[in-house]
């Protein structure tokens, strides 16, 4: 774009110097803001496009937990939003869910709806069910691309690679899978690296098919199913078994601050359990509370016809607080088993996912074959 | 070094126009900037403070003393008396009223709590700008700028286009 004479003389803030409006003022706005702010005028266009800029306001973001909210034409579900729960304090209650995105799946085939498979930073892997095809998606910047050399894998998880700034995904591939020639035991994925997945063996992480999403740790990404809990380090590529403190059940990973920790409940919850691991090379874990569930009040308040109850423990300041999913409600339960808010939505449910948007680009997107920028499935 | 009740330290801020500020060393140790110096050795008698006028140092000196941990010479905590909820209300309260100042006052407040480094005058002084950004149209931002629109209309269709989402 052209530029006149004297253009950078222009200040974008008149009266506070340029350093301060960008550091203390355009670095504070909301990502949907900030795209909004470099139609204002070239000079704020120029300074919320500069990549410096972008990896600073990237680094401010908070570390939200995403929900799914499914949205309904009459009794077919058209499309998923994608939901970071807001629970910071000061943030109003009509503000805590804001969808940053919503995709369509192909409506003829109503039923083939986006699943939220995995979340790293702000880049999400999606999935559209049977046969899972994956896709890499950045809600905030609308842009997604299919991964079509990822058919037939499961997704174990997502991670940065700090020593290359990779993201790389880790899958496994069964024996009876699509190609029959192929090694069956884990794989590594590199984003944007134009290779196919690289085996590195590692059969054990067989058991991990069924898992629920894994947490990223300090280095490692960690998953539990029942009793199992088992982590992979990111740099050496290897797994390991990790001592877990819970019986068979339902449990879930919660990471909280340098702290990992677990929550259990069986199958229809009347209560749940938190571990948390004290040392963490020595795999102590020491049991933090037992939440019972306001299930009578619940249920008065809103109504007694249960679908299903899914539990998810997400950190809320120095402590947890359980997502239940009853019914259309999604209720926010606090550590002494107090129903603390409500929200009533169908379809509208938690996963075990963080995002922390970003803005930022990332130069395998347009490399990526199919690679879209605000349109389908974006709606 | 100063003392004045009960041991209280206290040390002297001037303002580059020649005023001096006498103030508890705990109140001038909200400012992260401050709060080096004393630690480095490097606060002897008086600690001048450039760049910022003596109008805008004694708000910033008002928000400090408003805002300082209150474990008084009492020996008691204030918060051992109100409810930690009461009091932060108050303090809200306090600082919407404390933030009732015109544009040029603010921004002199944001160049102030920057350069001291208080985090939370700076949150406080930058949200009202953030919030006229958030909250506004293209137009009413260009007009809080004074600026007017320089873009040609195409360029700013085609980033509207880029960014559709963002204005919905």
């Amino acid at each position: 774009m052209a530029e006149p004479a004297g253009e950078r003389a222009k200040p974008l803030l008149p009266g506070l110097p340029d350093e301060i409006s960008v550091w203390e003022i355009l670095l504070r706005l909301p990502p949907k803001c900030v795209l909004r702010c470099r139609a204002v005028c070239p000079v704020w266009r120029r300074a919320t496009s500069a990549r410096g800029f972008l990896l600073a306001h990237h680094a401010r973001q908070p570390v939200l937990h995403l929900l799914y909210g499914y949205d309904f034409v009459g009794d077919d579900i058209e499309s998923l939003s994608i939901v970071p729960f807001d629970h910071r304090a000061g943030v109003a209650a009509a503000d805590q869910l804001h969808s940053v995105a919503r995709l369509a799946h192909d409506s003829s085939r109503l039923h083939d709806c986006f699943l939220l498979e995995a979340c790293c930073d702000g880049l999400l892997i999606v999935s559209v069910q049977y046969p899972p095809k994956l896709s890499i998606c950045n809600p905030a910047t609308r842009q997604l691309a299919p991964l079509p050399q990822l058919d037939g894998f499961m997704l174990l998880g997502m991670y940065p690679h700090p020593p290359t700034g990779e993201y790389r995904l880790l899958l496994y591939l069964l024996p009876t899978d699509l190609a029959p020639e192929a090694h069956d035991g884990s794989y590594v994925f590199t984003l944007g690296s134009g290779q196919p997945p690289r085996h590195i063996a590692c059969p054990e992480a067989k058991e991990l098919r069924h898992s629920p999403e894994s947490i990223l740790f300090r280095g490692c990404l960690h998953w539990c199913i029942g009793n199992l809990m088992m982590a992979f380090d990111t740099i050496a590529e290897s797994f390991r078994q990790v001592r877990s403190p819970v019986g068979p059940g339902y449990s879930h990973l919660i990471e909280m601050g340098d702290t990992l920790g677990i929550s259990s409940h069986s199958e229809e919850p009347a209560s749940v359990n938190i571990w948390m691991m004290q040392d963490y090379e020595g795999e102590v874990w020491t049991f933090k509370y037992r939440v019972e569930l306001p299930i009578a009040e619940i249920k008065e308040q809103f109504g007694k016809s249960v679908d299903y109850w899914d539990v998810v423990a997400v950190p809320w300041d120095d402590d947890v607080l359980l997502l239940v999913k009853f019914d259309d409600c999604l209720l926010q339960v606090d550590i002494h088993g107090k129903l603390v808010a409500s929200f009533c939505r169908r379809g509208l449910g938690p996963t075990n996912l963080r995002i922390k948007q970003t803005l930022v680009q990332h130069a395998f997107f347009p490399t990526l074959e199919g690679y879209v920028v605000n349109s389908l499935p974006f709606v | 070094m100063a003392t004045r009740e009960a041991g209280k330290k206290m040390i002297m801020l001037k303002s580059p126009d020649g005023m001096e500020f006498e103030v508890e060393e705990a109140v001038a140790m909200e400012s992260q900037t401050i709060r080096k110096m004393i630690e480095d050795d490097c606060a002897d008698t008086a600690i001048l403070i450039p760049n910022i006028n003596s109008k805008i140092l004694s708000r910033v000196i008002e928000y400090c003393n408003k805002h300082v941990p209150t474990t008084g010479a009492t020996g008691a905590a204030a918060s051992d008396t109100v409810a930690p909820a009461a009091l932060a209300e108050d303090l809200k309260i306090w600082d919407a009223e404390f933030i009732k100042v015109n544009r040029a006052t603010r921004f002199d407040l944001i160049q102030a709590a920057s350069y001291l480094n208080i985090k939370g005058l700076l949150d406080l002084t930058s949200q009202t700008t953030i919030d006229t950004i958030s909250d506004n149209s293209l137009e009413e931002i260009r007009s809080f700028l004074s600026t007017k629109n320089d873009y040609l209309p195409e360029e700013e269709q085609t980033i509207r286009r880029e960014n559709q989402w963002a204005f919905q």
